[in-house]
């Protein structure tokens, strides 16, 4: 009986050391020209540095081409190009965003920058209403952090326009 | 009992069973007598049973409950098959096809109780068996097989299982040697207790205990089934032995749990002989037992009568060498050769299979490190390492590939059944002649295979074959033959469907693409036969007069077309107007791993599949001629048309002599051939075909990619798009 109840009381402890689990989610803030985007931690499964990509033809010009991720060919998408931003320039701190959606299928991102990962409570999130310009079409809300504001992208429906092409 | 961890078994086994079911079924309605099959179809019926019953199916259960009692009948001898019972058996195999469906995709066998075929069988067991077997009553004695009262002679008949075990002429030379040499030749027949939980090791036992006695020569089933376990309560053998019948069946007995065991002499008079046997040769291996078979006929006679000396002529046969080469080749202990198998998830190999590829990546890698290292001294000894590791992985290639090899058999078993009821429902009659059964392609294309080749089939017997008056009087054999060939050509393995029916009009076709609109009559004019047919592959062209059951829909052709290129095969047709056609389907071998040429076209790197490559030409710029504003080349006597691939890809040409020599690559799709200008070539390379993922449509002429030895992605051209 003691021992049980020893264990139940440990349980408890480590649920209280736990952090409170509130709405919160993760994103990585990446630079895209001018602004701050924030993506989902929850589709991102790997960030590489920029890498070789090797051009597809026929295909619409945001499409870069394939890379070569640990023996995986994974398409790679422009979203400075896909949001109506000026072409990529590939520098030093450019990286490559590994979005995995669905089992085994990835695709990956161009970005200018990778600049931090910031936790974001429901409470700084503003969602976007229905009307939405062009820009924000990919748009899930924008967030708030130390002052900053964040644009956060809606990965699903960034995608979706990529296979409906 | 939870049993679901069983069910993927169970799925497995049914269906192998079933087929089997199938098979057997078919062959008794050619050979009604055939006790073997009877055996089989009985064994494997009450397999089916037993799972069924043991995975809670009652009402699959209760279905092969009631067929597995009219093969029971049938076994003992009670009724005869007749054609109408296979009928109703077929179909009862189609509702228990269905059970085994629904099983698997909602793991319930469905409500369906089929009570009008279990009526359909009842019926057959209540009309034509209205003996009700009184078997067990059959008495312990029965060293006298002749025996006086011919009922008796019957029940005993029944239990004595024995004597419808099939010998062979070594066998049956065998029996005569024993009779020659003094000893008696045995008919065992052992009833195993019911209630017994080790009959393997019971039968062992039985086996041991007559092994002292003498020599077992033959058992049904075979040694193998017995120590599996494959049987029911009975086996019986055949021994060759000095004892009395007594003496055996006390061995016999004298292993637990043995219910029965009859015995008595084996006589082997009552089989048919050769006629007219020839002088008897001298014969000293069991190789030559044709003279000693035809020995027999004489032997026979001896039978009888054992005691009585032997037949001089027949003495040369039993030979002392004969005679031990005979007996070491009949130990029950020589098994047949059993493959033994795992069974092993698909996606268990698929995973081998990255690796492998992965491996194969990183020696490529390698290879282009030391190639790039080795203008700085010497590299010998890490070149050997190389080339060995490259012969490693190649092997391993191989071996895994081989692994994820089936035979198309699990495919294409299921056909002889499909012509035989199409046969029925358009009233023709066929025959489907099947070879190369054992060609082994890889799991995922033999997956695929099994439509297409439906198709196929079904086009033949009802678009191909004529009616058979028809046949008769184009001086035909009335029965129509439809082949299926399946053989290895190389990296490919051909499969073939052909028919001697009365071959493609193509008059009709062409008549009827005009009627349909699909080409303008100036066009079908110029086109040529071959052009024709390709019609046929066209979405919703059917020439079937009439649309049927079976095909005619104008679906199928088209599809099958499209099915075989998604699997990177294609189709072809041979058609001789009046003698039949053939549809012939090319398919790789493997769908992973390729040998290809590496291209330099632009600035970017390519790779082609070497089986589409012909030749390689250096052509003169002033070679190439205009035609229709096309540019062509002439080589050795054909016209080939050339594309330049810089601009199918979209590059900027490149800069330089506009004089210099093109690098033309010659590819063939079918009898098409092309010429690709490239700008650079780099050599042939094992590449592992990767998919680009669905997050990008490539286009048609981009069958997928490959990662380089230094990590680049290279897009494979697909000339077949291209053509």
């Amino acid at each position: 009986m003691d021992v049980v109840k020893i264990m139940d009381e440990k349980k408890r402890n480590v649920s209280l050391n736990r952090p409170v689990e509130h709405d919160t989610t993760q994103f990585i803030v990446t630079q895209l020209g001018g602004e701050q985007y924030g993506i989902d931690i929850k589709y991102i499964s790997n960030i590489i540095r920029m890498s070789k990509i090797t051009r597809v033809p026929k295909v619409p010009n945001y499409i870069k081409g394939v890379i070569n991720v640990r023996g995986v060919v994974i398409p790679t998408i422009s979203l400075r190009l896909k949001m109506g931003l000026p072409e990529d320039e590939v520098t030093k701190k450019t990286r490559i965003i590994i979005l995995t959606l669905e089992q085994h299928e990835s695709i990956g991102v161009l970005v200018d920058e990778v600049k931090e990962v910031v936790t974001l409570d429901e409470d700084h999130i503003e969602r976007m209403g229905y009307e939405k310009d062009e820009k924000e079409r990919f748009l899930s809300g924008v967030g708030k952090s130390d002052g900053k504001l964040i644009s956060l992208l809606d990965i699903t429906s960034v995608l979706a326009e990529v296979v409906d092409v | 009992m939870d049993t679901s961890q069983y069910l993927d078994i169970f799925l497995d086994e049914s269906k192998e069973h079933l087929q089997n079911l199938s098979d057997q079924i078919m062959d008794l309605e050619q050979n009604p007598e055939n006790m073997d099959t009877i055996n089989e179809i009985f064994r494997a019926a009450h397999s089916l049973k037993g799972m069924a019953g043991t995975m809670g199916y009652k009402r699959m259960q209760t279905l092969t409950h009631d067929m597995e009692n009219v093969f029971s009948e049938v076994r003992n001898g009670t009724f005869k098959v007749l054609p109408g019972m296979i009928d109703i058996l077929f179909k009862s195999l189609d509702a228990l096809e269905e059970y085994v469906n629904n099983i698997q995709q909602t793991t319930e066998e469905g409500t369906n109780d089929n009570q009008d075929l279990i009526d359909a069988l009842n019926s057959i067991l209540k009309n034509n068996g209205e003996v009700v077997l009184g078997e067990s009553s059959a008495s312990a004695k029965t060293e006298e097989p002749v025996a006086s009262s011919a009922q008796d002679a019957g029940a005993n008949t029944k239990r004595e299982k024995w004597q419808e075990i099939k010998i062979t002429d070594t066998e049956r030379m065998l029996v005569d040697k024993a009779y020659s040499e003094g000893l008696k030749a045995f008919g065992v027949t052992v009833y195993v207790e019911e209630a017994c939980v080790l009959k393997a090791a019971r039968a062992f036992l039985v086996f041991k205990a007559l092994e002292k006695l003498g020599e077992i020569i033959v058992s049904s089933p075979t040694a193998q089934d017995i120590e599996d376990e494959k049987f029911d309560l009975t086996f019986s053998l055949i021994l060759i032995s000095a004892n009395t019948t007594e003496e055996i069946i006390e061995a016999v007995k004298s292993v637990s749990e043995i219910e029965e065991a009859f015995c008595a002499e084996y006589t082997s008079a009552k089989e048919e002989k050769p006629a007219a046997p020839e002088k008897v040769v001298e014969s000293k291996t069991v190789e030559e037992s044709k003279p000693a078979a035809t020995a027999s006929p004489a032997m026979s006679k001896t039978v009888p009568a054992p005691a009585q000396t032997p037949v001089p002529t027949a003495k040369p046969a039993v030979a002392p060498t004969s005679s031990s080469s005979a007996s070491s080749s009949s130990k029950p202990a020589a098994k047949p050769v059993v493959n033994r198998t795992v069974r092993v998830d698909i996606e268990k190999l698929d995973n081998l299979m990255n690796l492998v590829s992965e491996l194969i990546i990183a020696k490529n890698s390698l290879i282009s490190a030391t190639a790039a290292d080795d203008n700085k001294g010497d590299n010998g000894s890490v070149n050997e390492q190389i080339e060995y590791l490259e012969s490693v992985t190649t092997n391993l290639h191989e071996s895994v590939m081989k692994v994820r090899m089936v035979p198309i058999e699990s495919v294409v078993a299921k056909f002889p059944r499909m012509i035989r009821d199409l046969s029925k429902k358009l009233n023709k009659k066929m025959e489907l002649y099947m070879t190369g059964e054992d060609t082994e392609l890889d799991r995922t294309v033999v997956d695929e295979i099994g439509d297409p080749l439906m198709h196929m089939l079904r086009n033949s017997a009802d678009h191909g074959l004529e009616p058979n008056d028809v046949r008769v009087a184009n001086g035909k054999p009335e029965v129509g033959s439809i082949f299926l060939d399946a053989y290895q050509d190389g990296n490919n393995v051909v499969i073939e469907v052909r028919d001697d029916g009365g071959g493609i009009n193509v008059e009709a076709v062409r008549n009827k693409a005009i009627e349909r609109g699909t080409v303008t009559p100036e066009q079908a004019e110029t086109m040529t036969e071959k052009e024709i047919i390709d019609l046929l592959f066209l979405p919703s062209f059917s020439t079937a007069k009439k649309v049927s059951d079976v095909s005619g829909r104008g679906v199928g052709l088209d599809v099958v077309k499209s099915k075989i290129e998604s699997l990177s095969g294609e189709v072809e047709v041979k058609n001789r107007f009046g003698e039949g056609s053939s549809w012939i389907i090319r398919l790789p071998l493997t769908l992973a791993i390729i040998q290809a040429l590496m291209v330099v076209i632009g600035d970017e790197k390519y790779a082609i599949a070497l089986g589409s490559i012909q030749t390689i030409e250096d052509v003169l710029p002033e070679d190439i001629k205009l035609v229709q504003a096309k540019e062509v080349i002439h080589i050795r006597g054909t016209v080939i048309p050339i594309i330049r691939m810089d601009k199918v890809l979209d590059m900027p040409p490149r800069e330089g002599d506009k004089n210099k020599n093109l690098t033309v690559i010659i590819v063939k799709k079918g009898e098409k051939q092309a010429g690709l200008v490239v700008d650079e070539l780099i050599g042939q390379q094992e590449v592992v075909i990767k998919s680009m993922g669905k997050y990008i449509k490539v286009p048609k002429m981009i069958s997928g990619a490959t990662i380089l030895g230094n990590g680049e992605v290279a897009l494979i051209l697909d000339t077949n798009a291209l053509i």
